[in-house]
């Protein structure tokens, strides 16, 4: 080959603003103008922000969706590399302790329009039916205020939005289809699959994930260049940025980048008023809003609630509870390397690409509560270097021989419920951001059904990197996602907000992100967001303008709006199982 | 003045003939392959980022001249190169100067650890207090194997002195702050990607060979050789660090799922 196969893809005059390779945006973002109050902001567009916000605009509502972060032109902003993507990640300082310390930044938090769902590897399954109601069933955690049947017409619908690429019969939980093919294996996925067939063990090759593999209106197929949590900038990757943002704009709806939101204010009849921010150039300004919905994620959503304090809500806003900040959980992530006599070359392919559910359900014969999932990771040589630091303690000379068979490893990611513990929380800490805004400090703990279930699934683990033929096996110990800490429930005195997002205290207050999530699962959280995300806005706009006058919640369930779907999302695909 | 550390050689060798390997432009089982040949497959954007890293090596502006030459002595440790050439060498002390003088982090703070900035100062002195405590002279003036011995007490959570040091920053800690910011520098250079034969970027061209490590066209297959750490090294073997045994989760890596 003696030119390149292709070109740059941005034009050289700056314009239009891309997203991804193909999709550009080309009319002009409306502005809602200095002083004039809208009917919503929303704080944070992210996985949760980006499709209520699509929803809102959609449906005529006036909306600012708020981010601290850039509005990303993939062409021009991301890079395919490991270092240069580092400002994809909330990199802002948190203090982290308690006896097993979560970690923040690129393990789970993004920063910019499309939040973490720029940096997911996207992996989407849903959540079990069980998940619903594990209090109940394995009288551990909590139960949901809602069931699988409420959540599962949503599941489908975000699975056509994204679309979700995954196999045709999906065994696990309700188990159901996808409407999108599955994609080919990489050498993790093949490992996956020899361990998991030689032990007789259930697997899902090529899926699900968000991730296309074939072209889609602007929106082209996966190049399988590895790179997805570096951001795609191929466009084949679903972020809200790409699927939801743009037909929120198309509606009308205006995305305020860069802009912090500081404090929510509230007024003399106990309802919110609008919010104070610090925008692009430092100063602080103030949006007037009919109503507000926080969609910070699991830090800063607690964090913008506490801070938020004021004579009324001396504990924080929507905290009559003591909830806010609390039941804060992640997954347990370990991630199992094994070494193959073999080339793998795990750089290439999604590192999304197989998975297995089969030991998701409670096992009474395992000894703990709930179980965990298995799943392919790719990691790039920065990410695999600090790996071995901590799997085999390497450095110096060991770290330069271990890292010299890099393409002789493949990589597994142990994914297993935490549950939910009211002493791991989000507080205020003493130090202030550069803007004197008073950060967030974390305190996590491992119980005992999580530790047992870490040990048990961390073996498991392994023993499938044995079976798929590995010579050398280790393992790393660390967390995945993020979810709780501004829960929902049915009772105000146990919880933030009710079934809709709406916080119990406050009737023009929601809050519209993996926060109010009471348990987990091992379901990678992005679709549940999601799926949760739209049902809100149904109830929304099904409320209209009661939410901006009345104070008493209507608890009746809001007839489902398939037409709010971006254009071309709805119809196509897999007939539904 | 020659320092005893330059008199020695600390040359990983080959297995077989027992002759130290190198210096050369390029160790690792991948001869001649260049991801920066490539780089005209690259976007834009990820090439200007990349070249950079390459050919803008940043002034030392955070730390002391005096803190810098020690830092350098300690990543020649911690991530050795004493197989490239003069002209290959990757730099690390630069990139870690970077982050503390740009005050960038990984978005979070272990409650009991002090901000990087102080850690690093705090981390160089204890390594100094330490090579006093058993030899009587600074770090640098010590040999090879002395200085790898000081770094392996960090390593096994075992430092003989400095104790005020620790008390007010873990041991482990610090060493995997060291640990992965060496290792950050260094794996995140294109030399570092030839070595290993890591494809580097690949938009907007992609990968085509998925499974069985086929190499594409442009990737070269992979020729082994046997070699081993240096005799006066520590570094060789894998044994656990400290932190692991204690603290059985020990997050601080980048996400991967």
């Amino acid at each position: 080959m003696k030119s390149p196969l292709l070109g740059e893809f941005h034009p050289p005059n700056g314009k239009p603003h891309m997203l991804g390779s193909i999709q550009r945006i080309e009319i002009p973002m409306h502005r809602f103008s200095e002083g004039e109050e809208v009917d919503y902001v929303i704080v944070g567009v992210g996985a949760g922000g980006g499709v209520l916000l699509q929803r809102l605009a959609r449906a005529g509502f006036h909306v600012i969706g708020f981010d601290a972060g850039p509005f990303w032109d993939t062409e021009r902003d991301w890079v395919s590399d490991e270092k240069g993507a580092h400002n994809l990640y909330w990199n802002d300082l948190r203090i982290t302790g308690g006896k097993h310390p979560l970690a923040f930044g690129a393990n789970n938090c993004g920063k910019g329009v499309g939040g973490g769902t720029v940096h997911w590897a996207s992996f989407t399954p849903r959540l079990h039916p069980s998940d619903f109601h594990i209090h109940s069933t394995d009288g551990v955690g909590v139960d949901w205020p809602i069931s699988y049947s409420d959540l599962k017409p949503y599941y489908e619908l975000m699975e056509l939005e994204l679309p979700v690429s995954g196999p045709s019969y999906y065994p696990w939980g309700d188990p159901h289809g996808y409407p999108y093919g599955p994609h080919p294996m990489g050498g993790v996925g093949d490992a996956l699959i020899r361990g998991c067939t030689k032990l007789g063990i259930g697997v899902s090759a090529g899926g699900p994930v968000a991730i296309l593999n074939g072209s889609r209106g602007d929106r082209p197929h996966c190049i399988y260049r590895g790179f997805c949590i570096q951001g795609c900038k191929v466009g084949a990757k679903a972020s809200t940025l790409i699927t939801h943002v743009p037909d929120a704009i198309e509606n009308g709806g205006e995305i305020r980048p860069n802009c912090m939101v500081s404090r929510i204010h509230v007024g003399g009849d106990r309802r919110v008023t609008g919010v104070t921010y610090f925008d692009p150039e430092g100063r602080e300004r103030f949006q007037k809003a009919k109503a507000v919905v926080v969609a910070g994620y699991s830090i800063e959503t607690p964090r913008l609630l506490l801070n938020s304090a004021c004579p009324g809500f001396e504990r924080g806003l929507a905290n009559s509870s003591d909830c806010v900040g609390r039941y804060l959980m992640a997954q347990a992530g370990n991630v199992v390397l094994g070494r193959f006599e073999e080339l793998v070359r795990m750089y290439k392919a999604p590192p999304a690409h197989a998975l297995t559910e089969e030991f998701y359900e409670t096992d009474p014969k395992r000894g703990f509560a709930r179980g965990f999932a298995i799943q392919t990771v790719g990691p790039l040589p920065m990410s695999f270097a600090r790996q071995m630091m901590t799997a085999k303690g390497a450095w110096g000379w060991g770290m330069r021989s271990v890292m010299m068979d890099y393409n002789h490893w493949a990589g597994f990611g142990f994914l297993g419920e935490i549950l939910p513990h009211a002493e791991n929380r989000v507080q205020l800490a003493e130090e202030k951001d550069r803007l004197g805004i008073p950060i967030a400090k974390a305190t996590f703990t491992l119980y005992d059904n999580d530790q047992k279930l870490i040990e048990y699934g961390k073996n498991k683990t392994m023993e499938v990197m044995w079976a798929a033929g590995a010579q050398e096996v280790v393992q790393e110990s660390r967390y995945a996602h993020l979810v709780g800490a501004a829960r929902m429930g049915s009772d105000p005195r146990s919880s933030v907000v009710d079934q809709f997002g709406r916080t119990h205290d406050i009737a023009n207050l929601f809050i519209c992100d993996g926060s109010i999530m009471p348990t987990q699962g091992s379901a990678n959280p992005g679709l549940t967001i999601m799926a949760l995300a739209a049902r809100t806005a149904d109830y929304l706009i099904r409320e209209g303008n009661e939410v901006f006058t009345s104070h008493k919640p209507n608890n009746q369930k809001p007839p489902m709006r398939r037409d709010l779907s971006p254009p071309d999302t709805w119809g196509h695909g897999m007939p539904r199982i | 003045m020659s320092t005893q550390a330059e008199k020695e050689d600390t040359r990983p060798v080959d297995s077989r003939t027992g002759k130290p390997i190198g210096p050369m432009a390029q160790p690792g089982y991948y001869p001649g392959f260049n991801t920066l040949s490539q780089q005209k497959f690259w976007d834009a954007k990820t090439r200007e980022v990349i070249l950079d890293r390459v050919h803008n090596v940043p002034e030392v502006r955070f730390l002391s001249p005096q803190e810098a030459r020690l830092l350098k002595a300690v990543c020649d440790h911690v991530l050795p190169q004493d197989d490239r050439d003069k002209s290959h060498k990757i730099p690390i002390v630069p990139q870690i100067d970077k982050r503390l003088y740009e005050n960038s982090h990984d978005g979070y703070q272990y409650e009991d650890m002090p901000p990087d900035r102080e850690a690093y100062r705090l981390g160089l002195r204890a390594i100094e207090e330490i090579a006093h405590h058993q030899h009587d002279c600074g770090f640098l003036e010590i040999g090879p194997r002395e200085q790898d011995e000081i770094l392996r007490s960090l390593h096994d959570g075992k430092p003989s002195a400095a104790n005020e040091i620790w008390k007010r920053m873990p041991v482990h800690r610090f060493w995997m702050l060291l640990v992965s910011d060496c290792t950050d520098a260094y794996y995140s250079h294109p030399w570092a990607w030839d070595e290993i034969g890591f494809g580097g970027p690949a938009y907007p061209r992609a990968y085509m060979r998925l499974e069985h490590g086929e190499a594409e066209t442009w990737e070269v297959k992979e020729k082994r050789y046997d070699w081993k750490a240096p005799e006066n090294s520590m570094s060789g073997e894998f044994e656990p660090a400290s932190g692991q045994l204690e603290h059985p989760i020990s997050p601080g890596q980048g996400g991967t799922h």
